[in-house]
């Protein structure tokens, strides 16, 4: 028969000191974790949510990212018109010519970031179709207009509505704010394609192409018709394939939140084993009545693990609680976080502790509870009742 | 002192315990130090390699705007400087990785050496850089990395230019800080120019050694003089500045990686002040003996602070040293990160050391002193009363 669940939880509150303490133990690891968890779900998230699962990026062959490919005016007009790829409702082939650049930006701070600018046409707001302006309008070609990213108003100078941003050689006034439900297109400042070239002197005025297919069949003889052309040396990919190979710059960052969970997450077993430890030696002579009494070993063995992982629970409570407070107060306090990408580009972040990062941060709770409360429950269950009740 | 037999008994009284929790706090702190050698890594790189003679002379647009390859020859003649060399980003992927994993570039093979006169490279290792088309220079950290020998042929496959070019590691930069490669901008010419192609003929940074500190604003002055009304007008920068500008959006994140150590150096005081009440608790009617016999406040409560400071002292101390350990071991498999840059060279300083040894004190200081001075205050026939 089970010792009832209640006797668990009693024996917490008999000393509420030190099941406080121990559970504050646990909290800070849950809070560290969960911080880093979210930082690399928030940046692997950018990225996921840009590939559109309905397009391709033609690049260059050999180039990993748009940033390092170019591609001629001839491949575009080729390309244009192959077949399986979608039309808008003027029936005009729904294929992005694209030209991505580097240039330097000023901060506000006075530091100086690479920010990725895209030169494009009208058509890319109807093959991206997550990219939506919210603000203002888009820009009129020709008129070294701007429209920029949600993530970088304000934190460049002049990224503002209305003002006039530096980079390349020259000025472009800033006429729409563009959003994109926290892709990293929200990082970028698009402009025409055509006075990118220009400002940036390229030899080839395309960097790559984003296409929308008709139909997800339509993937695969497109994918090939583009890589087997011999003119071009091309290669096509799907924009989610891309984004998820962007998305691996993330992976540096799980070496630091395993570090963390292992070193951070033993001592903090070896915190709670010790609150474990001195409650089993205050209750031996209970221990003993208890097993006097008729429970089994798994019963005595069951009621302390319970109890550790209660311990361990009430820790994760709090340090979720703190983690998500703290995650607000950085957002307050250091506005976004930018991280360097593959592209040679700033990617703009928010921090945002999501459900999943919660959870990885409760199950090493858990496991820091179970495998800190097994040792002491151990001994409890080891304990010989004729011995235990003598030491009373 | 003559109580110090005393503290180590209260110490070897419960082993478990003491192991227990010396083992959490070494851990921590071996966890704080290697957090701490992130930040550490940002700063070593801004104030012991940048040197204050190096200019970076760029288009003032951004490194990846370019300038004309022959403009290095303009910078050669401006009065003051001693040596300057022209680098272009190769972007080559290592064929067994796929992707670019370390940074590689070609330099003027002529000239690097003259520019960097302060790092780690042999003169054997740079004559034979000179000798050899297809030579190649590769920081320590990446030959490690790959298990490369001098001798090795690697394929490079560029993700910029056309061209895959096989380079024959000629030498090593022998210092954890320069995880990238350098091959010769000829030998990129050549093969571009085998293909048909118009040739490299273009420099991201023409790096600039001044001969003297003293000269280095006047040189960035008269460069951007020269490159005036030009194609690519320059924007000249020291060394320092200009590392500084490219890592600098890193700052964040290196506010939130304090942000982990603090908490996890709460969590340690936390562990240890918890296992002091325990100790203090347990003990009271010892205690209370002991002032009934005679032994002042003063000494019970050093004892026991004594007690909780000798446990984090040791423990800390070994955390320290396991860092230093670990960290050894640790740049054997880092390499080059595009997340994280200079942060994850893993090269544990001096005031990292430091700040270990400190914090361990400080663990045992905060998690001590509550408990010893309870201890310590309450009165005997209270204690007494409480126990009998």
């Amino acid at each position: 028969m089970p010792l009832p669940l209640s006797y668990s939880l009693r024996n917490l509150q008999a000393r509420p000191g030190r099941s406080v303490m121990t559970a504050c133990i646990i909290a800070l690891v849950v809070v560290a974790c969960a911080l880093l968890l979210g930082l690399i779900s928030s940046l692997k998230q950018t990225f996921v949510r840009s590939g559109n699962p309905m397009n391709l990026v033609v690049m260059r062959k050999g180039s990993d990212n748009d940033g390092a490919s170019q591609l001629a005016v001839q491949a575009f007009q080729a390309i244009r018109f192959f077949d399986g790829i979608a039309r808008d409702a003027a029936d005009q082939p729904l294929v992005s010519p694209e030209l991505v650049v580097q240039p330097f930006f000023r901060t506000r701070g006075g530091g100086r970031e690479n920010v990725l600018v895209r030169g494009v046409e009208p058509v890319a707001l109807a093959v991206h179709e997550q990219v939506r302006i919210t603000q203002g309008r888009m820009f009129t070609p020709s008129a070294h207009e701007a429209v920029v990213g949600r993530a970088v108003l304000g934190r460049y100078a002049g990224a503002e509505l209305g003002n006039e941003l530096e980079f390349g050689r020259g000025r472009w006034k800033v006429v729409g704010i563009l959003e994109a439900g926290g892709a990293s297109f929200e990082s970028e400042v698009w402009v025409d394609v055509r006075e990118l070239a220009n400002d940036a002197k390229r030899p080839y005025p395309y960097s790559g192409i984003r296409l929308r297919v008709a139909t997800p069949a339509d993937f695969e003889p497109l994918q090939r018709r583009i890589g087997d052309d011999p003119r071009y040396a091309l290669e096509a990919l799907r924009e989610t394939d891309y984004y998820a190979k962007q998305a691996k710059s993330a992976n540096a960052l799980y070496v630091l939140v395993v570090g963390i969970a292992v070193l951070a997450g033993i001592g903090a077993g070896f915190g709670a084993s010790n609150t474990m430890y001195a409650a089993v030696q205050a209750r031996t002579a209970e221990i003993g009545t208890l097993r006097a009494l008729g429970f089994s070993r798994g019963a005595i063995l069951s009621a302390f693990e319970i109890e550790a992982v209660a311990l361990s629970l009430v820790g994760f409570l709090l340090g979720a609680v703190a983690a998500l407070a703290l995650s607000r107060l950085l957002e307050w306090w250091l506005g976004s976080l930018a991280f360097g990408a593959s592209t040679f580009t700033t990617n703009v972040i928010t921090l945002h502790l999501s459900s999943a990062d919660l959870a990885g941060a409760c199950g090493l709770a858990l496991t820091i509870g179970i495998g800190g409360g097994l040792g002491p429950a151990w001994r409890a269950a080891r304990l010989r009742p004729i011995e235990a009740l003598r030491k009373a | 002192m003559k109580y110090l037999g005393l503290v180590f008994a209260n110490l070897r009284r419960s082993k478990l315990r003491s192991a227990m929790t010396g083992a959490a706090i070494m851990l921590a702190v071996l966890l704080v130090c290697l957090l701490l050698t992130m930040p550490a890594g940002l700063d070593a790189l801004l104030d012991n390699l940048a040197s204050n003679t190096r200019i970076s002379v760029h288009n003032k647009a951004g490194i990846v705007y370019s300038m004309p390859q022959s403009f290095v020859r303009k910078v050669r003649q401006v009065d003051g400087v001693a040596a300057a060399a022209a680098i272009t980003w190769f972007g080559g992927a290592y064929e067994e990785a796929g992707r670019v994993t370390f940074p590689n570039f070609a330099v003027e093979v002529e000239h690097v050496g003259a520019v960097y006169p302060d790092y780690p490279i042999s003169a054997e290792h740079l004559a034979d850089f000179k000798r050899y088309r297809d030579g190649a220079l590769v920081g320590r950290q990446i030959m490690r990395k790959y298990r490369w020998k001098i001798g090795d042929r690697v394929t490079l496959r560029s993700t910029v230019w056309p061209v895959n070019l096989d380079v024959r590691i000629v030498g090593e930069i022998a210092d954890d800080h320069s995880p990238y490669l350098w091959m010769s901008t000829e030998y990129v010419d050549q093969a571009l120019k085998a293909q048909g192609r118009e040739g490299l003929g273009i420099a991201n940074v023409v790096w600039a050694r001044a001969s003297d500190p003293s000269r280095v604003n006047a040189i960035m002055r008269a460069v951007d003089e020269l490159s005036r009304n030009s194609e690519a007008e320059t924007a000249c920068e020291t060394e320092k500045s200009f590392f500084s500008n490219m890592f600098g959006s890193l700052q964040s994140f290196v506010t939130i990686i304090l942000i982990v150590t603090a908490l996890v150096s709460l969590c340690i005081v936390f562990i240890a002040a918890n296992t002091a009440s325990m100790a203090v608790r347990e003990r009271a009617g010892e205690i209370a003996v002991l002032k009934a016999i005679g032994f002042g406040r003063r000494v019970i409560f050093a004892t026991l602070l004594a007690e909780t400071l000798l446990l984090s002292a040791l423990a800390g101390g070994a955390g320290v040293l396991l860092a230093v350990a670990l960290t050894r071991a640790l740049r054997m498999f880092s390499g080059w990160s595009e997340a994280l840059g200079p942060l994850a060279v893993f090269i544990i300083t001096g005031p990292v050391i430091v700040q270990g040894i400190v914090l361990s004190l400080c663990v045992g200081m905060l998690a001590g002193v509550v408990p010893a001075y309870g201890a310590a205050r309450k009165s005997v026939a209270e204690t007494l009363h409480e126990i009998f």
